[in-house]
């Protein structure tokens, strides 16, 4: 619930009647599964030497303890605050996926001779690639923003095409009609400049109609208490409505900028050497995409969490008039 | 009245201004210093990067060498295959040495500047497969890249525009063909079991030396070579004189024996007639 009740109810899975059938699903589920024949399984197993069994003795034996370990961990989780609740669920589901990745059985050596140049080279690169495109997709959004609520015809018309083309377009055709097309037109355009201008192009198009949606989101009430007060559209767009449109563009803005950080891999079509470029290429000429991917994606994933935290404090910043 | 004449007067300022920049010369202008070349750089031992992040490779040292014999240092871009080898490069490289294959549709779109060397092509199974000859395949499941020569062969389509090599024998009738994105992930899919999903793969001997070397529990099918694919340096259309230069280039390195050199440098074994 978005605000707490001020009635407590009890929390769901601290009712016998949910907590119980649902350990008893979790072990048909792990046993039906043939858990311990899988990594984690395995790795199970010899953490508690249970090995000499059969192995269908092994599978429930390995089954039960999965879902011991599990109960009790949600059962100590639940007595917790809500704060700590959070951090304990997000670490653990994190430390299992790290499980999950561990279990390809990776080459580390491989990685650790190739992780300094992906960030040297692949990150330095992507990071440059999605802050200018973050920048120039922002200018381009605010005024498409404008042109689409305006009352020219012709800004609304260009505003229109503009956003129907490049949303309609899948971002990869925009990267190679840049690259490829700009030539034609005599500009030969080099391979970070076409990337940059696509991910702009293509994430402004998008933004644009986030911030029409956050504009035309505050209330006509706001523009006539501007005027009235003897703003003029310029000061009033500025000073009243954009603060308070801020709050509802904020979010979805945050997700664009998380999707562009990915979406930047695309640009590796051109041949860049960005992260997705570098570990691709890295990985196929030793045969281990698994390791560079997993790696590249770790990055991928490192990054995204920084721009969410960043996300969080400009929302709780422009929020705070309606945080309680 | 007057802010007609003030914008007519503004309009004349910017054409005056306008006037003394010169019109822009299409596309980059050719540097007589260094030789732009396209590569690839995911292929190993064609070009990739070493452990200190450097391209090195046969299609590497072959491009600089060309650049020395030409009297300049060749600088290198990676593009995607398919955008080197589709041509309409306007000036962006002087040519490309990226393994591409001279076959009848590509002379459409690109000039071809002299076979440099040959890849052969072998059948690889798993090493369970009961497969002993070229005739056991027949039928069966078989990978290969998309749109790679591999793929041409083994729907035999293969069409190479190179009159003075003799024509390929097609000796497998597959059952059926399962194409992938790039050229690991047919060998991938090889490694899961016999049969799994895959029961061949045709790919470049090297490419499955290099996995039989990385550990893949695959092997070559004895019985020879699939085909032997040449492979060209390529240059844009439209510039027979610089195509004839780089042609001449490459017949001199191959007469001197410096290419045979580069491939058994490079692969263990003259590919380079």
């Amino acid at each position: 619930m978005h605000f707490a009740d001020n009635v407590d109810y009890p929390a769901l899975l601290g009712r016998p009647i949910v907590f119980l059938p649902l350990l008893a699903l979790l072990f048909e589920a792990l046993r039906w599964w043939n858990f311990a024949a899988t990594a984690i399984g395995r790795g199970l197993t010899g953490l508690f030497s249970l090995t000499g069994l059969t192995p269908a003795a092994d599978n429930v034996a390995v089954a039960a303890l999965a879902t011991v370990v599990v109960g009790f961990n949600l059962a100590v989780v639940m007595r917790l605050k809500l704060r700590r609740q959070v951090y304990i669920v997000w670490l653990e589901l994190a430390a299992l996926i790290l499980v999950f990745f561990y279990s390809f059985n990776l080459s580390f050596d491989f990685i650790a001779r190739k992780i300094g140049f992906l960030i040297t080279q692949g990150l330095v690169m992507t990071l440059y690639i999605s802050l200018v495109s973050i920048a120039i997709a922002s200018i381009l959004a605010l005024i498409g923003a404008m042109a689409k609520l305006s009352s020219n015809g012709i800004a609304l018309g260009v505003a229109n095409f503009y956003t129907s083309l490049f949303r309609g377009i899948p971002l990869l055709m925009q990267i190679y009609m840049i690259y490829m097309g700009l030539p034609q037109l005599g500009y030969v355009v080099g391979a970070v400049p076409a990337g940059i201008a696509a991910l702009s192009l293509c994430y402004g198009a998008y933004m644009t109609e986030i911030f029409r949606g956050g504009i035309e989101s505050i209330p006509k009430g706001q523009w006539e208490a501007a005027r009235a007060l003897g703003l003029k559209p310029n000061a009033t767009l500025l000073r009243i409505i954009l603060p308070q449109a801020m709050r509802v563009i904020i979010p979805p803005t945050g997700n664009q900028f998380i999707a562009m950080l990915k979406d930047s891999s695309l640009v590796s079509v051109v041949g860049v050497w960005e992260l997705m470029y570098l570990a691709r290429t890295q990985g196929q000429s030793e045969f281990r995409h698994i390791e560079m991917m997993i790696t590249a994606s770790l990055i991928y994933w490192l990054f995204s969490i920084l721009l969410e935290l960043l996300q969080g404090r400009v929302e709780r910043y422009y929020g705070r008039a309606h945080a309680r | 009245m007057r802010e007609v004449a003030a914008g007519a007067l503004l309009a004349l300022g910017v054409l005056v201004a306008g006037a003394f920049l010169p019109v822009g010369t299409h596309g980059p202008a050719r540097s007589h210093s260094e030789l732009k070349v396209a590569t690839n750089g995911a292929w190993r031992p064609q070009s990739y990067l070493d452990d200190h992040n450097q391209l090195v490779g046969f299609d590497i040292d072959v491009a600089r060498e060309i650049a020395r014999r030409l009297g300049r240092t060749a600088k290198f871009e990676t593009p995607d295959f398919a955008t080197m080898a589709g041509g309409h490069w306007h000036g962006r490289w002087d040519m490309a040495v990226g393994s591409v294959t001279p076959t009848k549709a590509r002379a459409q779109v690109v000039d071809f500047a002299g076979i440099y060397y040959f890849s052969p092509y072998v059948f690889a199974v798993h090493k369970d497969s009961p497969a002993r000859t070229f005739e056991d395949l027949n039928g069966k499941t078989i990978g290969v890249e998309t749109g790679a020569t591999s793929e041409d062969y083994i729907r035999r389509r293969l069409r190479i525009d190179a009159p003075d090599l003799p024509p390929i024998q097609y000796r497998v009738t597959p059952g059926v063909v399962r194409t992938y994105a790039d050229s690991t992930m047919p060998l991938d899919d090889l490694r899961l079991g016999d049969g799994v999903r895959l029961d061949a793969v045709v790919a470049p001997e090297q490419t499955v030396l290099g996995a039989i070397a990385s550990g893949y529990p695959i092997k070559i099918m004895p019985g020879g070579y699939a085909f032997r694919e040449p492979l060209t340096v390529i240059t844009d259309k439209g510039a027979p004189q610089w195509t004839a230069r780089i042609k001449a280039t490459i017949a001199a390195m191959k007469a001197d024996g410096a290419l045979r050199a580069l491939t058994v440098k490079w692969y263990g074994r003259d590919y380079s007639h």
